[in-house]
């Protein structure tokens, strides 16, 4: 009897120690901040990312709020005309800036050093939709980011939680709000990093993102976010992007500009 | 004490007459056809199909036997039917969207529902709800520790392993580990567990006193999508479901290195091995079928048809 009493306490001092280890004393705040129309779908999207990290930092001892001021943030979610993106990369040259809902190619040939695209560029779009006509000639198909409709790779899921938060579904620059802010959380909860410096380089060379596409995500040296893309028709999914038999693999670099212009 | 001695004693020839009873079926649930198959373990023949209910995933035995246990995600509830009369005895509510679950060596089933990021722990002999563990987002693997005191569940978008001590029903460490982990399985001793994440393409190694990942490792193909994952009987080789590459996989459990790829069905997801470990069972989702491997030489024995989308498999051996 004795004896087990002993084990009994020898346990319970341990399950003690596992907790003491395990719970972060002081939960990190986190700030990050939004530039663009609120309400906006791109708005909804960073907010869903927020609320869905916040159940992450919950385990791991981080919180993020959103600020109105970009100096004290980490990040900065734009949703603004491509026009601004060069001047907020110019005013913010220290903090990453991740652009939500501008497709410009030519974003993208800038090569800006702290901006990160979260939408396919223009050229990523007609390269879905060229491979998508080498299959299917006479296709009206058109290429989005994501669809209300995708339940594939728990797409669903991720669709039926932002329609429970919002009453709405969710669009593309909802998802991309969405992933900008799962990337980047993920990313500073992975590492214990809270500098924008070391989160903008540990993103645009490891980065390996569940986007909830069924495929691990990455950035391009553009600053672009390699991603599949969805093949709409009557407003209903006929097919993925990289199209299977026109691309030999699964290649997500068959779409759009790769490199930064030399 | 004598009279202890005398139950254990007793309990022990209890244990091992249900076991001599045993079926030696293997049941398997096809997500798209609301049906459970059952195959022959010697023959390999199918010799029914149990009308089970909506969208069935998760699958388990009760320790003793008598009853198998099926999540049917659609109807938020499991379904409880006979291994001998294959017919369905009752079924209970399970909490939201339950998906895969685990039966802990006491009885009480821990499942995962993967739409309200929580774990249930379930009395399945009478349905009550023991206690219910929030956990992250779009929970879905559950693995026991073999000495029943710690209950891994992966949550899919929050990519972490949470582990549970029971029976406090606390969650003691959360691990992040790679992108998307869908299944976890400890060490025959306990001491590690490994773990598959989807989208990163990897497998890992976690030390469960520290709750720190020791190893890991890339599979290193971008159709590798990994998904269950077993120990081999004499704990020397993982079996990893390698999704649409369409090979069971075969790691060295101490480097992780890969040793074989054994090629079954398209888009591989469900794995299950028999008690002597001389079997082992993967559930071809996309070619509704299911490879029964022998894991001497780690070779496909037979291929049974079986309904659509195969999810998961138990063996009653």
């Amino acid at each position: 009897m004795l004896k087990t009493l002993r084990l009994d306490c020898v346990t319970l001092f341990m399950y003690g120690a596992f907790i003491a280890s395990s719970s972060i004393a002081h939960a990190s705040e986190i700030k990050l901040s939004f530039i663009g129309d609120n309400p906006s779908q791109a708005f909804l999207g960073v907010q869903q990312g927020i609320d869905e990290a916040n159940i992450q930092g919950a385990f791991l001892g981080q919180n993020y709020n959103l600020t109105i001021k970009p100096s004290s943030s980490v990040a900065i979610f734009a949703a603004v005309e491509a026009k601004y993106i060069s001047q907020l990369s110019k005013a913010y040259p220290k903090k990453i800036i991740f652009n939500l809902t501008e497709e410009d190619n030519y974003l993208r040939t800038e090569c800006f050093a702290n901006v990160l695209h979260i939408p396919p560029s223009k050229a990523m779009k007609d390269d879905a939709k060229s491979q998508w006509l080498k299959k299917h000639p006479h296709s009206e198909a058109k290429a989005q980011t994501w669809h209300s409709s995708f339940r594939k790779y728990a797409a669903g899921q991720l669709n039926s939680r932002f329609t429970q938060s919002y009453a709405h579904e969710m669009t593309d620059t909802a998802w991309a709000g969405w992933a900008a802010v799962k990337l980047l959380t993920d990313s500073i909860a992975r590492h214990q990093l809270d500098d924008s410096a070391s989160l903008l380089r540990y993103l645009k060379t490891e980065l390996a993102f569940d986007g909830q596409k069924g495929i691990s995500l990455s950035f391009r040296e553009t600053g672009q976010l390699r991603q599949p893309l969805l093949l709409i028709e009557n407003g209903k999914i006929a097919g993925e992007a990289p199209v299977r038999g026109v691309t030999k693999t699964i290649n997500l670099d068959s779409l759009g500009l790769t490199h930064c212009p030399k | 004490m004598k009279l202890t001695s005398a139950a254990i004693l007793m309990a022990t020839l209890f244990t091992q007459t249900v076991l001599a009873h045993s079926t030696g079926r293997v049941f398997v649930t096809n997500e798209r056809s609301n049906t459970v198959s059952v195959i022959n373990g010697t023959t390999h023949q199918l010799e029914a199909t149990i009308e089970i209910g909506e969208r069935p995933r998760g699958i388990g035995i009760s320790p003793d036997g008598s009853e198998v246990y099926v999540a049917i995600s659609k109807e938020d509830k499991i379904a409880v039917f006979d291994p001998k009369s294959l017919k369905v005895l009752r079924k209970f509510n399970a909490g939201e969207d339950p998906e895969a679950f685990a039966v802990h060596p006491n009885g009480n089933i821990y499942i995962s529902n993967e739409d309200s990021a929580k774990a249930t722990v379930i009395n399945p002999k009478n349905g009550v709800v023991i206690t219910e563990v929030s956990v992250g987002l779009e929970p879905e693997g559950v693995a026991i520790s073999p000495d029943g005191k710690r209950v891994i569940i992966t949550s899919e978008s929050t990519n972490m392993l949470h582990v549970i001590a029971v029976p406090e029903h606390k969650i003691i460490s959360n691990i992040l580990v790679g992108a998307r982990p869908r299944a976890a399985t400890f060490t025959h001793d306990g001491k590690f567990s490994y773990a598959t994440a989807e989208i990163g393409g990897e497998v890992i190694k976690v030390e469960m006193a520290s709750g720190k990942i020791v190893q890991r490792v890339s599979l290193g193909d971008d159709k590798a999508k990994p998904k269950d994952i077993l120990l081999s009987k004499d704990g020397k080789s993982l079996y990893v479901a390698g999704g649409r590459l369409n090979q069971v996989m075969v790691l060295d459990s101490e480097s992780l290195a890969l040793i074989k790829g054994i090629p079954v069905g398209k888009r591989v997801w469900g794995l299950a091995m028999s008690k002597d470990g001389k079997s082992l069972y993967s559930s071809n989702g996309v070619s509704s079928d299911v490879s029964i491997i022998n894991t001497v030489n780690n070779s496909v024995i037979a291929t049974t048809k079986v309904g659509k989308f195969p999810w998961g498999i138990v063996i009653d051996d």
